[in-house]
């Protein structure tokens, strides 16, 4: 992890002072121990980490000599002064280090071959650095019954614990879900929840990249390999929009676990990450895995070779009649582009579509001045319009609590109730009334504002888009979109629109439909779709997981999911990174982009290019909003993206007002309920179900008691889900979960997602 | 203890504290005159009254020697461990009393539930180590083996006095 705070040494206000007899500057109030990094000097740490807030002083484990004062000093909570005298290596020093390590080897039980931390622990490697070379501790070593589990993905060693603190301070002071503290004292104390409850959060894991021993340590990776066993890749994650940079751990073809990088990105998620960004990789070889190219031919199934697979699905491409494509979030911005290409110059006439929310109406608000995540931390006002980020958008939450914390207001506004409304103002408002709500919005003076807006709220009210841009314009405030697909914003940036398949397909124009990552049966809009590609002829499915549409599919290919390919996703506030395969997935599957290629060659029209990064390339010449971006330059932390904002070509959202009747229907993705959560083993004890959630006068007036299960019924299908009675939630709305893959929220919308009204029933 | 009644006892103090956190030694004080010792409930309670997540109270509480997370019995005994007392034979005092009231040797409640008994970190008491604390208000010392059992005799035939805590 992230040990010394980056310090700028350029910066306006340097104090000189001298380390180790050397003469050197650091800005005023710098600790001694990022200004002794940033100069080349390691002072060793366990306790301080510069992102958990002010130093404690916990593991003394950083004494220094300082000149003219009494005794050692803790060099991460002391700042540097003008002509200060520092010495870290002296033997004043080195004494005060060698003891603070006899000291916490004392009783920690160097299990190393058995410890899922050995080779990787600073405690190790600070032993052998700075550490006295022999104890005189002969006493036996504490034992404790172990390991403990946390949670049922953390466990805990209790006796390799150095009582550092960072854990306790991580859920205090940075998750603030304020489960993990100390108890007892002195010899007794040990990490605890209360009374022995799980520690059950959304960004739980963190504890364990904290952990400077192995005390904490990740069940599902525990003893599935050594440091010197595994490979090691940066990437970014796929599970949400955020864009979170991670550390990809390989072993034997399989993706063993998920890490914040050593080298944290700032801008983006500062090495924090979501338990669903850290644990869903799990899913990766889930059982509804496609590992085998299909043929369907009159009924029946054939597995073929990924070759045979190509052929046929060129075959039936290029036989004739109108062919439309339909590009799901996940693609790449490759297979995006290759999506273009291969209709522009393989399939004349082809319609090329991405599936996502149309979001007509938000070139307002997108062409807004754009800011990355980490600028919600410097910001003194942070607005929430709609969405539930902390479910949605999990990293978003970690840095608006961040930003509260350093003294920022915020504001929520919007229809549901959620995590961050307890954080400053909350405004609610009644759903489709957003635009209202904003525009008698009374906001405090400010000078760095900063907006969070939820795409799919806004599209579904174009006027409440309009009224969010005129705010922020007025008040110079930057803007952020929450949004909701993994790479919408990738595809976007080519100019892909949103629409035109299904429309085509409703008229009974499209004669052969390629999907790419794309799964539109089991999304919103399901029973829209299901009856428009009920007039397709026939389907080619270029997919990583069996969907209704990849089980009657005419060719289906296995596709690499982003664990397993090269390209570039742009997250939902346009920022450019690059997936880096840590793993080639299933013998007969091959990267989206690859397939896309060998498609054109077969069908007469190849590109001029056969890499992924030439890929790039020529999208980043081709369309404006990624120019000047390139490939190798993105880097490990990527680049932002300065034309991504306003691009929404073709979209014409649906009706704006409501479809149907009854109560407007609010629907919300929990972070542990979504397909990716539910394929992932590990994650199954915090998985939630869908529910409608109702006020208990709503309750009371529909006859539904808490526990009850209702049917739901839109113009567009039904579904039937349990019922909660919540006060928090208003009256006058149904609230209901997605992305629950049995639940079927989805089928209540429309393929846009645009507002609706339902109709509710008790069941039986 | 409810969270109402914590709140009616912490209220007309809470001025007398610049941080809100120390509100919480005086709640749970509070809280634990009702029987004795704090539960689940009263944790939760404090936690709510106070602001504090009942996991912080938790890790106050369990910081505090005299107050107990678990039911005692009618008197305790507290016998400290630290330097002073260990170098003047506390272990040995710990493992006799225990060994007479037929508890494991970090202590416990007797079966007739007259007597718990606790090892805990220094009382302040060590020019007369090694020493002994009986229900958290009067502390004894130097203590000889019989001395203990003297102690022990005493408690089990004298009534139960009001304590700090009732």
């Amino acid at each position: 992890m992230a040990d010394y705070a980056p310090v700028d040494l350029t910066a306006e206000g340097q104090v000189e002072f001298e380390l180790n007899g050397r003469k050197v500057t650091a800005p005023a109030g710098t600790m001694l121990v990022d200004a002794a990094f940033a100069h080349g000097v390691e002072v060793p740490i366990f306790c301080y980490e510069p992102r958990l807030g002010p130093p404690v002083g916990a593991c003394r484990m950083c004494l220094v000599e300082v000149e003219g004062m009494r005794g050692l000093q803790t060099a991460c909570s002391t700042p540097v002064q003008p002509d200060m005298v520092v010495r870290t290596t002296s033997e004043l020093a080195k004494d005060g280090q060698d003891g603070v390590l006899e000291f916490l080897l004392e009783n920690h039980p160097l299990d190393c071959p058995v410890c899922d931390k050995g080779g990787e622990c600073p405690l190790q490697d600070r032993t052998f650095r700075f550490g006295p070379g022999k104890t005189r501790f002969v006493e036996p070593k504490r034992h404790f019954p172990k390991p403990l589990d946390l949670s049922s993905l953390i466990a805990i060693d209790r006796e390799r614990c150095i009582q550092c603190w960072r854990c306790v301070r991580f859920s205090q002071d940075v998750a603030e879900d304020k489960l993990l503290v100390m108890e007892d004292r002195g010899a007794g104390s040990v990490v605890a929840t209360l009374t022995g409850d799980q520690y059950v959060g959304r960004f739980t894991g963190n504890v364990i990249d904290l952990c400077p021993v192995g005390a904490l340590t990740s069940i599902p990776y525990r003893f599935r390999a050594r440091p010197w066993d595994i490979r090691n890749t940066p990437s970014v994650c796929g599970h949400c929009p955020c864009g979170c940079n991670v550390e990809l751990t390989e072993r034997e073809g399989a993706v063993q676990r998920v890490t914040g990088r050593p080298d944290p990105n700032y801008a983006v998620e500062e090495g924090w990450l979501s338990d669903l960004c850290r644990f869903a990789y799990a899913g990766n070889d889930g059982p509804d895995r496609l590992r085998a190219p299909a043929i369907r031919d009159e009924g029946r199934v054939k597995e073929a070779q990924l070759d045979e697979a190509v052929d046929a699905a060129a075959l039936v491409l290029g036989r004739g009649g109108k062919v439309g494509i339909l590009v799901g979030p996940r693609a790449t911005v490759e297979e995006g582009f290759l999506a273009q290409e291969l209709a522009r110059a393989a399939l004349p006439g082809a319609l090329v579509q991405r599936l996502g929310i149309p979001g007509a109406g938000l070139e307002a608000i997108r062409s807004q001045p754009a800011a990355q995540l980490g600028d919600i931390d410097g910001a003194d006002l942070v607005v929430v319009v709609g969405g539930d980020p902390g479910e949605q958008q999990g990293i978003v939450e970690l840095r608006v609590r961040k930003a509260r914390r350093r003294g920022a207001t915020v504001v929520t506004v919007g229809p549901r109730p959620h995590g961050l409304e307890g954080l400053g103002t909350a405004v609610r408002s009644e759903p489709g009334r957003l635009a209202a709500a904003l525009e008698a919005l009374e906001l405090p003076a400010a000078e760095r504002m900063i907006v969070l807006w939820d795409e799919a709220d806004l599209a579904a009210e174009p006027d409440a888009a309009g009224a969010l841009a005129r705010l922020a314009g007025e008040r110079g405030a930057r803007q952020i979109e929450l949004g909701l697909d993994v790479n919408g914003a990738g595809l976007r940036a080519l100019g892909m629109g949103a629409t035109e398949v299904l429309d085509a397909a409703r008229r009974g124009e499209i004669d052969t439909l390629l999907t790419i990552h794309a799964d539109p049966l089991d999304g919103p809009g399901g029973p829209e779709w299901g009856w428009a590609l009920g007039r397709v002829r026939a389907r080619v499915a270029i997919a990583s997981f069996a969907s209704t549409l990849t089980e009657s599919s005419t060719v289906t290919i296995p596709a690499s999911t982003h664990y397993e390919t090269e390209g570039v996703y742009v997250s939902m506030n346009g920022r450019a990174q690059r997936l880096r395969p840590v793993t080639a997935g299933p013998e007969a599957s091959a990267p989206g982009w690859e397939i896309l290629i060998a498609l054109m060659h077969r069908l007469g029209a190849p590109p001029p290019y056969r890499t992924a990064a030439a890929t790039f390339a020529a999208a980043a010449a081709a369309r404006p909003a990624l120019a000047g971006l390139d490939y190798d330059a993105l880097g490990v932390l990527g680049a932002p993206v300065a034309g991504v904002a306003p691009v929404s070509p073709n979209g014409v959202n649906g009706p704006r007002e409501p479809a149907g009747t009854g109560l407007p229907l609010v629907t919300t993705t929990r972070m542990f309920g979504g397909a990716d959560a539910y394929r992932a083993e590990a994650l199954a004890w915090v998985r939630t179900g869908a529910e409608l959630v109702l006020n208990p006068a709503e309750g009371a007036r529909l006859g539904l008691a808490d526990g009850a299960r209702a049917r739901l019924r839109s113009p567009f299908g039904e579904c039937a889900l349990p019922v909660r009675l919540d006060p928090a939630h208003p009256a006058g709305a149904a609230f209901a979960t997605t992305g629950v893959p049995e639940a079927g929220v989805e089928r209540l919308l429309p393929a846009d997602r645009g507002p609706v009204r339902v109709e509710i029933e008790v069941v039986g | 203890m409810t969270v109402e009644e914590i709140r009616a006892h912490i209220d007309p103090i809470r001025h007398e504290f610049a941080e809100a956190r120390s509100l919480i030694l005086p709640a749970l004080k509070f809280a634990q005159t009702e029987k004795g010792h704090l539960t689940r409930e009263d944790l939760e309670a404090v936690g709510e009254a106070t602001g504090f997540s009942a996991a912080y109270v938790e890790s106050v509480a369990s910081f505090y020697d005299r107050l107990y997370l678990r039911p005692t019995g009618e008197r305790v005994v507290s016998v400290c461990v630290t330097l002073s007392c260990m170098l003047r034979g506390a272990d040995e005092l710990l493992e006799h009393v225990c060994e007479r009231e037929g508890l494991p040797h970090d202590g416990g409640t007797s079966e007739d539930g007259r007597i718990t008994v606790q090892e805990v970190q220094c009382l302040g008491y060590c020019d007369r180590a090694p020493c002994v604390q009986v229900d958290a208000e009067e502390t004894r010392g130097p203590l000889s083996l019989d001395d203990a059992d003297a102690l022990l005799e005493e408690l089990r035939s004298s009534p139960r006095p009001e304590r700090l805590w009732r």
